[in-house]
């Protein structure tokens, strides 16, 4: 794997916002740049588990997904991170995210999930298939995922 | 969307592009209005464009917007050229719901309620983050689990004989296949079984505030001032982790069989090829979870009823009525235009609802059909209803599964805001315990449709037949 590294600080809170969906959970995010909108999709499904603030970065855990399109890649991305909480109950706050064609790694920092210190924001099924979107525009990368709860 | 009035509680989409059977949607005229230009009848619709789909694609009258199926979609495939839709079952597999009722009257429970509804709190884990309710449970015995359904609970103390004949499939869905479950979906339910979760699952007790058929009623042991307990759950992560797998694997097979869907999500595959019949064998094993699920929380909560009232087993004669899966596809027997034909009916958010005479039915049921148990929005009233003949004729034996979101989430969260929910719940009589904060808000009674009138439409459609009312006074939720 090769290319862009992409760490930018941003703060949690404008990096995505939740839109209607009668009996789910949507958000849609925009990004300056592909492995932005990769790394900002992994630090909002963080924050839809659990309140983030309360989580250190103490430990440091990589994932490496493939996928054939764009979308693929955001399926397999989310679905794993999904598996790193409910399995191993790893909860994360910061990422980073090297770019490939038809891959990603990302590097996340966090700590193992304790429901004492972090409060626990409502369980996700798992990440749909339904009218996910992933797109390059001239504004730049945007991406509308619905979660099911 | 097109609409053609059949009765004052049936319309049709009509047959068009690519939908292969036109389209049936349970409504009064009212809803109809309000569901007009709802994404949820385009699922019907895109229901309809399914390889080997027979009769109508068909939505019950607590329809709302899903993924792929709408929320309260039934559709019948046929069992040798149809296909099998991972996503047309759903991530909850077997989410369902069952009914326990006790020989307790409400008056002799009411001053004790909050100490029952801590006790039920305390008893029944929510599975976050918590170790479960079976600390120490292996792989191995999580795979006897998938085999043997509520049968697991049976040899290992958490059920009786009675239990399990009141269950549908006897809780039990044969053909179930181990080895088609992945590895991950073991490890997401190991710590889950005996666990409630959260989203719209929850526990809760109520009493029996009105008889609508009081023969029906003796017959399940249901009378007025009864308190009664409704446990919605499903398979937990095993489930949704199996629902995932397959359905990856159906979008990546999907153009090897030329299946051509509108929605990725309503991915399918046939119900002869190795991948459908995996899924088939994973799908049992999850249903087979969720049975076993239910049934283990029920046992917790007899304790949690013993410990708050200090009552013996005897003096709260735990009983369950039925428990039905709302989530699923089964292969059953049914008459299209007049010819008998095995078919496997996806039932998406609804119930199955046999008539009267049903071989499938245990022999105490039999002669009165198949309890449907319809719960409500925590607030207001949950229903049994039972299942009549015309079921049978018009939607493969099914009906609705619940009240049906009026409000997205979000919309909920806008309207509990500033608001002290649980206060306007204890006004409504209704104690409540909750494992996570955001999910009071979401859930709460404004954000459902009112369940009142979605048994209404499908016992004027003669489908099934109101037999009690309950009314809410403790829940728990996950």
């Amino acid at each position: 794997m090769s290319s862009k590294t992409n760490n930018i600080q941003t703060e949690d809170a404008v990096l995505f916002r939740e839109f209607e969906h009668t009996g789910d959970l949507g958000i849609e995010l925009a990004a300056p740049t592909r492995a932005e909108l990769f790394r900002r999709a992994a630090i909002a499904l963080a924050s839809l588990l659990v309140e983030t603030a309360n989580v250190t970065a103490i430990e440091r855990r990589e994932i490496t997904v493939e996928g054939e399109a764009d979308l693929d890649l955001m399926h397999n991305l989310l679905s794993e991170l999904l598996a790193l909480f409910t399995v191993e109950g790893f909860i994360w706050r910061e990422a980073s995210v090297i770019e490939a064609e038809q891959s990603l790694r990302i590097t996340l920092r966090g700590e193992p999930f304790d429901p004492a210190r972090h409060s626990f924001r409502g369980e996700i099924k798992a990440v749909t298939y339904h009218e996910l979107m992933v797109e390059n525009s001239p504004e730049g990368w945007r991406s509308r995922i619905i979660f099911d709860v | 969307m097109k609409l053609i009035k059949i009765t004052d509680h049936l319309w049709e989409i009509p047959k068009t592009g690519s939908m292969l059977v036109p389209g049936r949607v349970y409504a009064s005229a009212k809803m109809i209005e309000e569901m007009r230009e709802d994404p949820a009848l385009t699922q019907v619709a895109n229901v309809a464009c399914l390889p080997g789909i027979v009769g109508y694609s068909l939505a019950m009258p607590d329809i709302h917007w899903g993924y792929g199926f709408p929320i309260g979609g039934v559709a019948a495939l046929d069992a040798h050229d149809g296909v099998i839709s991972p996503g047309g079952v759903g991530y909850d597999i077997n989410c369902g719901v069952r009914l326990v009722r006790t020989r307790l009257h409400f008056d002799s429970v009411k001053p004790r309620m909050e100490q029952l509804a801590d006790a039920l709190f305390a008893k029944i884990p929510a599975g976050l983050g918590s170790s479960g309710a079976i600390p120490g449970l292996s792989i191995e015995q999580l795979k006897e689990v998938v085999s043997e359904g509520a049968r697991w609970a049976l040899h290992n103390g958490y059920a009786c004989e009675r239990d399990l004949e009141h269950t549908e499939e006897g809780g039990r869905l044969a053909g179930a296949a181990p080895d088609r479950i992945s590895a991950r979906a073991y490890l997401r339910g190991l710590k889950q079984l005996g666990t409630l979760g959260s989203g719209n699952h929850f526990l809760e007790v109520s009493r029996i505030d009105e008889i609508y058929d009081s023969g029906l009623a003796d017959a399940l042991g249901l009378e007025l001032g009864q308190v009664t307990m409704l446990i919605h759950s499903g398979s937990r992560g095993l489930g949704h982790q199996t629902c995932d797998d397959y359905l990856k694997l159906s979008v990546g097979a999907m153009a090897r069989y030329k299946i051509i869907l509108p929605d990725r999500q309503l991915a399918a595959v046939p119900i002869s090829s190795p991948e459908g019949q995996a899924y088939l064998g994973a799908m049992a094993g999850a249903a087979n979870f969720a049975w076993c699920n239910r049934q283990i929380m029920m046992h917790l909560a007899e304790q949690a009823f013993m410990e708050a009232l200090s009552i013996t087993p005897r003096e709260l004669d735990f009983a369950l009525v039925y428990d039905v899966c709302h989530n699923i596809a089964k292969f059953e027997e049914h008459s299209v235009e007049g010819r008998k034909r095995l078919v496997c009916v996806h039932r998406k958010g609804a119930t199955r609802a046999f008539g009267p005479g049903h071989p499938a039915l245990p022999e105490a049921l039999r002669p009165l059909g198949q309890p449907v148990l319809i719960p409500g929005d925590m607030g207001r009233y949950s229903f049994v209803l039972m299942g009549l003949e015309a079921a049978m004729r018009e939607t493969f034996g099914s009906s609705c599964h619940g009240a049906g979101r009026l409000m997205s989430r979000m919309k909920a969260k806008r309207e509990g805001g500033g608001r002290d929910l649980r206060a306007e719940l204890k006004a409504l009589g209704v104690t409540v315990r909750a494992h996570s904060g955001a999910g009071i808000a979401e859930e709460m009674p404004y954000a459902y449709k009112d369940v009142a009138e979605v048994v209404e439409v499908m016992e004027a459609a003669g489908i099934t037949r109101r037999v009690a009312r309950l009314k809410p006074f403790a829940v728990v939720k996950g």
